[in-house]
């Protein structure tokens, strides 16, 4: 879990060319959209991109997708419920 | 048509160093690759850090020049944005065409996709400038800024108050091969200094972004004022003579949007029949050939008319010149297609 | 005191019909236009729903009057066909006996064929009959093909503000007839369907699988459709003295930008609000005026809430009549805001009220609801036209019967 979390916050730096942002500035539970890291609603299918391109996960719904991408810790909850046990 | 209105504030991104500082004493910027790329400027001090990461290079061009023609005419507020733009983000359209291959239309990224749209560089000045009066962009190749710059004079004579007024183009590897296909360029490297002397099919590619913030009326700090206009739509050589003639009055100098492409020069010729006597000053040397290439003639105009000043270094085949220049006539065609005239007059 | 406006053409391509009368028809049976592409490339073809033209490229030579092929792509083909039957309406058999601007309108040129030999074109070592569309991927190449088919010389542009496009088209070719310029233009956009557009709005996640459903609660996207359409507009001076037949007044019009976000509008609908409000105080029609609202209703899940409360705000507790007409037509972009003021033209002619369908559940963010069955014998007198777009770029024009 630990593992995936910190490929994830690496992955959302490049995806979203965050520069200024390091992994570690990232807190697992902070909110990623509004007040956290200031993203949008691009940012948001952007994201989801990411999720389908990194993760093969499909997120159809806009309104599903912004509860997966509260935080770092929610988009790897969710990430590891799709994954085969 | 008449129109009149007066240039409060410009500034210009291109292949020459014209963004900030003294510009007229830069040196002379010159390539033999055909193709003259833009001198960017550092973009942090314009645009915040979390717009700027996913902005692309037009998008960054368009909306820095932009700031930089509001900063420079004192405007607080900006009333209607109005542009022009021939081909608008090349690199986000190339993006997202190969990205719909690569990925099978699956997983896109949206982002080139809004970027791509030809009005997106609008709506992020509109962004950031709280912009919300009219707004509105053209995209027809050699007329893209000069309907602009029309819609703009309407809006001042309707009673706006300000316009912010620009262009914007840029090139890319890929479009620069692809209008290699159908003879835009010059088939061989040619120095761009020699630009007028090796006459032959094709010219050398460019780019820019260039804003003005216009007003209906002058005020202390108007730089130019624009006093004849005319667009003329795939003309004969008789209906550019005619055209031309139209702003034979006192003209001190003209800017010619000469290309070195054999083609068409013989419109140009136009100008030396009629204007015997008057120096001309061609300007493609210094932007290269695009859509929006008149913008930075206009740019150019001006800015000889607000400081009374040529730049030796850049034009090394200038002559004698007036003590005074009060009138400067432009005359621009793209590829013989869309023929501007504008008549810019000292303040 | 500037020069009224008038309509006195119109032509019309759409998925519902190659011209006015057709669409007409259609709109009164009602019967929508969307369906699955027979011309595009995609793996959406079973999956997304659109509004295509039902003819292929060769049948659209015969109905643009083109004989030789070379480079014309279906964007200038759906103009074309356009483009003549507004001359033929308007009684204008040569554009030169009478200065004539054209403004155009276009999201995306001629992609939809280029797309298709794009990777041809930019691959050195092919070479071929491909190459005629190397120069016609920009939006200018539509409009300049159509004009010199037709034979305008005098002003040309184009425009592209995405969605709000030919609304803006018919904005400035008004007003540049208003400051005396040109007593005649002929303005409104085209657009053709492209795999390019719809990975696009579809990467927005913002195309529904299902008819797409304006200001439902269930709703989840649009569709796209294509098609072209376009209005000659006369300075009233300009009519009378050429004795033109009058189709109805373009009395207002307004263009705002909401400073919001490059894609989505905000959520109260602030520049629609806005270009609703200074379009109407153009026309000097009250509120109670307005009979007819042919709303943008794209069906996304933003567009609908802020165009609902806009129109609550602009109107409160009496908001006129108001649908959305893309569900028979699809989002036509560029065509868009052109198509629908054809429709408010025929509202007001033919007294109708076109249905909003496929509406089933209010909103709950909204008070209000759609028409949802055809209704005729309507008093319509002044409709508002609303096209909103990427960029926050608001159009909404006044269009009003015609009263001498």
């Amino acid at each position: 879990m630990e593992d995936l979390k910190s490929k994830l916050k690496a992955q959302i730096i490049e995806a979203l060319n965050l520069q200024d942002t390091k992994p570690e500035d990232i807190d697992d539970n902070a909110p990623l959209f509004g007040e956290g890291l200031g993203l949008d609603s691009i940012d948001s299918l952007e994201l989801m991109v990411l999720l389908e391109r990194q993760y093969h996960i499909k997120v159809e719904d806009p309104r599903e997708g912004r509860k997966i991408l509260q935080s770092v810790q929610s988009m790897a909850d969710f990430i590891q419920s799709k994954q085969p046990a | 048509m008449k129109v009149k209105c007066y240039i409060q504030g410009m500034a210009a991104i291109s292949p020459q160093a014209t963004f900030e500082g003294d510009v007229f004493s830069a040196p002379l910027v010159h390539t033999d690759s055909n193709l003259l790329t833009c001198m960017e400027p550092d973009y942090k001090p314009f645009i915040p850090a979390n717009s700027l990461r996913r902005m692309t290079r037009l998008l960054k061009m368009g909306l820095t020049t932009a700031l930089q023609s509001i900063r420079d005419s004192g405007v607080e507020a900006i009333g209607p944005i109005v542009t022009g733009t021939g081909k608008g983000s090349l690199q986000d359209t190339e993006k997202f065409i190969r990205e719909i291959e690569q990925y099978k239309e699956t997983a896109l990224n949206p982002t080139p996709f809004i970027q791509s749209t030809y009005n997106s560089v609008n709506g992020l000045i509109a962004l950031q400038v709280k912009g919300t009066a009219y707004n509105n962009t053209f995209v027809h190749r050699g007329f893209s800024f000069e309907n602009a710059l029309l819609d703009s004079m309407m809006l001042l004579a309707e009673g706006a108050p300000n316009t912010l007024t620009g262009a914007l183009e840029e090139m890319t590897a890929e479009h620069f091969y692809i209008k290699s296909r159908i003879g835009f360029w010059k088939s061989t490297p040619t120095d761009s200094r020699q630009l007028y002397v090796q006459q032959s099919p094709g010219s050398i590619a460019g780019e820019g972004a260039t804003f003005f913030v216009l007003t209906g009326t002058p005020t202390a700090h108007s730089k130019a004022a624009l006093t004849g206009f005319k667009m003329l739509y795939k003309p004969t050589e008789a209906k550019v003579a005619a055209g031309l003639a139209e702003f034979k009055e006192n003209v001190d100098l003209v800017l010619t949007g000469r290309n070195g492409d054999s083609r068409y020069e013989h419109f140009y010729r136009q100008v030396d029949t009629l204007f015997p006597g008057v120096p001309q000053l061609p300007f493609k040397h210094l932007c290269g050939e695009h859509d929006t290439a008149g913008a930075f003639g206009m740019w150019l105009a001006a800015q000889i008319l607000h400081t009374q000043q040529v730049p030796a270094q850049w034009f090394p085949m200038l002559e004698a010149l007036p003590a005074n220049i009060n009138r400067i006539l432009l005359y621009n065609h793209f590829y013989g297609e869309q023929h501007t005239m504008i008549v810019l007059e000292r303040v | 005191m500037a020069e009224r406006v008038f309509i006195t053409g119109m032509g019309m391509i759409t998925a519902i019909g190659d011209n006015v009368a057709e669409n007409l028809g259609q709109l009164r049976q009602q019967r929508s236009g969307l369906g699955f592409t027979s011309y595009i490339d995609t793996i959406y073809q079973q999956v997304l729903p659109v509004a295509e033209v039902k003819h292929n490229n060769d049948a659209l030579f015969a109905l643009a009057g083109i004989t030789s092929h070379e480079g014309y792509t279906r964007t200038t083909l759906l103009g074309l066909t356009a483009m003549r039957e507004a001359l033929r309406q308007a009684g204008i058999t040569d554009v030169q006996t009478a200065p004539t601007g054209f403004i155009n309108a276009s999201t995306v040129g001629g992609m939809c064929d280029t797309e298709k030999v794009y990777f041809d074109i930019v691959d050195p070592t092919k070479s071929g009959t491909f190459l005629q569309y190397i120069d016609t991927l920009d939006c200018a190449d539509c409009t300049q093909r159509i004009a010199d088919t037709v034979g305008f010389t005098e002003h040309i542009a184009t425009i592209s503000t995405a969605c709000s496009s030919s609304a803006n088209a018919l904005m400035f070719g008004a007003r540049m007839i208003k400051q005396g310029f040109m007593p005649r233009m002929v303005c409104g956009g085209t657009e053709a369907l492209t795999r390019f557009t719809l990975n696009g709005f579809n990467s927005l996640k913002n195309v529904d699988k299902q008819f797409c459903r304006p200001f439902d609660q269930q709703r989840t996207g649009l569709n796209l459709g294509e098609g072209a359409a376009y209005l000659v507009l006369e300075s009233e001076s300009f009519a009378k003295a050429n004795n033109s037949r009058i189709l109805a007044e373009f009395t207002g019009y307004c263009n705002a930008n909401e400073a919001f976000h490059p894609t989505s509008p905000s959520p109260d609908g602030d520049g629609a609000y806005e270009a609703m409000k200074a379009a109407l105080a153009m026309s000097g029609r009250t509120l109670e005026e307005v009979d007819y609202i042919n709303v943008h209703g794209t069906a996304t899940l933003n567009n609908d809430v802020s165009e609902g409360k806009a129109l609550e705000r602009l109107f409160g507790n009496n908001v006129p009549l108001f649908s959305s007409t893309k569900p028979f037509t699809g989002h036509t972009l560029a065509a868009a805001g052109a198509i629908e003021a054809i429709y408010a033209v025929l509202a007001i002619q033919q007294g109708l009220i076109f249905p909003n369908l496929n509406f089933k559940e209010k909103m709950e963010e909204l008070n209000i609801s759609p028409v949802t069955e055809l209704m005729e014998g309507v008093s319509v007198n002044n409709v508002i036209s609303n096209s909103f777009g990427f960029g926050g770029n608001n159009a909404s024009l006044v269009i009003s019967k015609y009263e001498g």
